[in-house]
């Protein structure tokens, strides 16, 4: 239960960086005819990221904490101190472009230049997001593997 | 003035530009101060609950308390400043956060 727990985590983020590259090239050639469908993929990113947070959160304050000992005894100490900490905290701020994503698209994305503009940088900022807290994640679980190895057997 | 957005992409817009900074901001003072931090312990029961959960909130709260501006017109911003308060937002808080672990802490 504990691996799909951690890997459901990891499949929503995945999720959510997707459809924000696929908004990404929807929003580039938004019209009339892709409207609606740009609106359910802005509300299906934001509740990607919600149901990613909700799940790491549970995995980050109820199973961390043992990862998080073996990592700091581990040759890859900073896979927690810079990488999950940082980790934790910018999760919060994909989590506020992604709620926001909805509200942006909800203007007439065909008609107004701004508002595409609007909707493709927090489009691109949000998959730049994930993108990095993805390779934070990849670290963090190297640490483990790391530490686990570089124990006595 | 908000050329084409409606009011709540501009109210949001701020909050999440202001939000983001106090996200970094708060990761700052938890980490510097250890009686804020056993307070956002205490209120939950973990630290890191407390700070999503704020952040969040204020997220909300902010976006409807700005909306309600100039008569329940919003704030009277264009597009560009938004733009501009949004991005300008987001960078500053990641790069406080990873700043603050990578140099500071």
């Amino acid at each position: 239960m504990n691996e799909i727990i951690l890997m459901a985590h990891v499949l929503f983020g995945v999720a959510c960086l997707l459809v924000a590259v696929w908004l990404l090239v929807d929003v580039l050639h938004a019209s009339e005819a892709n409207l609606a469908r740009i609106r359910r993929l802005s509300w299906a990113a934001a509740g990607c990221m919600w149901i990613a947070f909700l799940i790491a959160g549970y995995w980050y304050v109820t199973k961390y904490p043992a990862d998080k000992a073996v990592i700091l005894k581990g040759p890859w100490p900073f896979a927690h101190t810079f990488f999950m900490e940082t980790k934790e905290h910018l999760v919060i701020l994909l989590l506020l472009l992604a709620s926001y994503l909805p509200i942006a698209a909800a203007n007439d994305l065909a008609a107004s230049r701004e508002a595409r503009r609007l909707v493709l940088c927090l489009t691109a900022a949000m998959a730049g997001l994930a993108l990095l807290v993805e390779g934070h994640g990849a670290i963090i679980a190297a640490g483990v593997k790391l530490a686990l190895l570089a124990q006595p057997h | 003035m908000n050329r084409n957005l409606g009011k709540y992409t501009v109210s949001f817009g701020l909050s999440l530009a202001l939000c983001s900074v106090l996200n970094a901001l708060l990761v700052v003072a938890k980490e510097k101060s250890p009686a804020v931090a056993a307070a956002m312990q205490r209120l939950t029961g973990h630290h890191w609950i407390t700070h999503s959960a704020g952040v969040v909130l204020l997220f909300v709260l902010f976006g409807c308390l700005f909306s309600l501006l100039n008569g329940g017109r919003g704030p009277q911003l264009g597009p560009n400043r938004l733009l501009g308060f949004v991005a300008g937002g987001v960078l500053t808080g990641v790069f406080l956060i990873l700043g603050f672990y990578l140099v500071v802490d």
